[in-house]
């Protein structure tokens, strides 16, 4: 929010600068016209740049990146049984603080918070949903 | 302290405790807290996990792990005041 004020401002500056400066220029040396042709350029920034894309994840993605930090969770028995329906308890055989872990550590990778109550309801891949 | 034993809301309270004890040490600024505070709550859940235990034990068990997130919650507070390179009053 800085950066686009800080932006507008300088966008307005160099704006009401010019204005002033052109027809002065114009009129006492023509020499002087240069620089401030030269600086226009630069002073047009593109507007303010998002660096976030617009779009969420598809859930493809999503589904992908549970399925892999699943296969690398060291308490997961047989990969075997990995799927999207697989029930943490009763298929991988993790236990409650297990399925807690998991669910932190998908709440790390998404850089989301699950509140209590639903983190609690999380029981399979399933309900990830 | 075998918590899909014990009664549904006991078992809630650990489940939430556990999770904010991890959430609170995943705060700490530097690597080595972190990664000792997300251990040892870990063992430390683990260590009750399989036992079977009276309800009384139970709940000086969270009773303690309260007292140790309160404080983590001052710690994790310290360092990160240290790490930016705050002065303390």
């Amino acid at each position: 929010m800085i950066r686009a004020a800080l932006f507008q401002s300088a966008r307005c500056a160099s704006r009401s600068v010019i204005r002033t400066q052109l027809p002065a220029s114009r009129a006492i040396a023509p020499c002087l016209s240069v620089p401030s042709t030269c600086y226009t350029p630069t002073s047009r920034y593109p507007g303010i740049r998002c660096y976030s894309a617009p779009a969420g994840l598809s859930k493809t993605e999503v589904e992908g990146r549970i399925m892999d930090m699943l296969k690398n969770f060291d308490k997961v028995k047989d990969a075997s049984k990995l799927s999207n329906t697989s029930h943490f308890s009763n298929d991988l055989g993790l236990d409650s603080l297990d399925t807690v872990e998991v669910v932190m550590a998908i709440e790390e990778e998404f850089s989301i918070e699950i509140p209590d109550k639903e983190a609690d309801g999380i029981l399979s891949s399933e309900s990830l949903d | 302290m075998s918590m899909t034993l014990t009664s549904g809301e006991t078992a809630f309270q650990a489940r939430s405790l556990f999770r904010s004890l991890l959430r609170q040490s995943s705060q700490f600024a530097a690597y080595n807290f972190r990664e000792y505070a997300k251990r040892r709550t870990k063992d430390a859940f683990r260590e009750n996990h399989d036992k079977r235990l009276g309800e009384r034990e139970v709940q000086e068990l969270i009773q303690r792990g309260l007292k140790e997130l309160q404080m983590m919650k001052v710690r994790t507070l310290g360092t990160r005041r240290m790490v930016e390179g705050w002065q303390w009053e």
